[in-house]
């Protein structure tokens, strides 16, 4: 009786620390560019870090049903849009505060590259439908196809936007003012 | 290969290896030169979407894990699974089992002195933590330090439970005391003096900010009490 449960408790403890080293693992080498994504989607370092503390929670708790190691990084960017919308569910009023006050403040990101200052001037101010694709493509490296299935939109939507995106920052740089922007479809 | 859906494929998807497109741009230097270009723009969008990440966000990401992990176990596993899961844990679970029904806030503070937590902050906290890299800290209380507190071993922001604080470790004459720096409406619960059977804590207002001192020695931390009286600026 003794001995059984000794063997049990063993093999939890040892399940726990796999586990624990699983996340570790997971956390050292997503969090930045998690992090990274979150502040160009939320705009705000407090929510930013708060909505990214809340995605690693929710992955720890549900890190058993990450079976494919390679498909961590869109795993944990569909679990970072769900909550960073269920932010918005919770509570109404942030959406008021997000987007009348911390709008394209470049210095919101904190440091002083001064050359990247008016680039991301630039993207603070695409919308969010241009801005989301492009940073899963060159933040977070995922292809079109991806991009589709994470946005649950057709990759021709996908590319139309990430076209419209480069064009609408290059046009921003050329100091004309964009044509066409909101544009559906 | 038309100037136009070359142009749109190279903008939706500058590192394409659609072959189509790369005999397009061998065929035309001027095709080429427009991908290099946007090659180019998308290597600087690229370093300007690489903001800093907070000080140690990974092992606060791994902390905040282990602490949620720790008032689970509390609530919902009997007590042999949570001895079997971690002993280290256990010593926390008696803490709060001890305190269970008394103060919450309290129990959150006690959490965080405990000496498996003290340690993981220790050692995510570096070596010399100067006077200024606290104050940076304080910023988020609308406070400063304005003379020495002693020997600060750690600062990191914590949450107790909800509460933002600011967790400070510092050396005293016997041993380790904690200091938390919290918002005062946040913490209004919290009683001046408070206490288990091995930790002593007593709060006092600074204006906006609780300051919370706690460890297992009267002395020092009555004594850090009024260091701290004096230092700190809200």
């Amino acid at each position: 009786m003794f001995s059984r449960n000794k063997k049990q408790s063993l093999s939890v403890s040892t399940d726990m620390m796999i586990k624990q080293k699983r996340y570790e693992a997971l956390v050292k080498a997503f969090h930045a560019d998690i992090f990274r994504y979150a502040m160009w989607l939320i705009k705000d370092k407090a929510i930013a870090e708060d909505v990214v503390q809340e995605t690693f929670l929710r992955a720890w708790k549900s890190l058993d049903s990450l079976k494919d190691q390679a498909a961590a990084k869109s795993w944990l960017i569909t679990i970072l849009r769900r909550e960073n919308a269920r932010r918005f569910e919770r509570k109404q009023f942030d959406l008021v505060d997000i987007d009348d006050v911390v709008v394209a403040d470049p210095h919101n990101f904190g440091d002083v590259a001064l050359e990247h200052r008016e680039l991301r001037r630039i993207m603070s101010d695409l919308s969010e439908e241009y801005r989301e694709p492009l940073m899963m493509q060159i933040l977070m490296g995922f292809t079109g196809d991806e991009i589709a299935e994470q946005l649950n939109l057709n990759k021709n939507t996908v590319m139309t936007r990430l076209f419209r995106a480069r064009n609408q920052i290059k046009e921003a740089l050329l100091g004309e003012q964009p044509k066409g922007e909101q544009v559906n479809g | 290969m038309d100037e136009l859906s070359f142009r749109r494929t190279i903008y939706a998807e500058p590192n394409t290896t659609d072959p189509d497109i790369i005999q397009a741009a061998k065929n035309d230097p001027a095709k080429q030169a427009f991908w290099d270009e946007v090659k180019a723009m998308d290597t600087q969008l690229a370093q300007a979407m690489n903001i800093p990440v907070p000080e140690n966000f990974a092992d606060k990401l791994i902390l905040r894990q282990g602490m949620d992990e720790f008032t689970q176990q509390r609530k919902k596993r009997p007590w042999y699974v949570a001895m079997a899961a971690s002993v280290a844990m256990v010593v926390g679970v008696s803490y709060m089992t001890l305190l269970a029904g008394n103060n919450g806030l309290a129990n959150d503070v006690f959490a965080h002195v405990s000496h498996e937590y003290m340690n993981k902050e220790m050692t995510m906290g570096g070596q010399n933590i100067t006077q200024e890299a606290i104050n940076e800290k304080m910023a988020t209380f609308n406070g400063a330090l304005s003379e020495d507190i002693g020997d600060v071993v750690s600062a990191n922001y914590c949450y107790l439970n909800t509460i933002k604080s600011l967790h400070m470790i510092i050396r005293g004459k016997t041993g380790l005391v904690n200091l938390f720096v919290v918002t005062d409406n946040k913490s209004k619960e919290l009683e001046e003096d408070f206490s288990n059977d091995e930790l002593i804590g007593t709060s006092f207002l600074l204006s906006s900010a609780k300051i919370i001192i706690v460890g297992d020695d009267r002395e020092d931390v009555s004594q850090l009490q009024l260091v701290a009286q004096k230092a700190f600026r809200f």
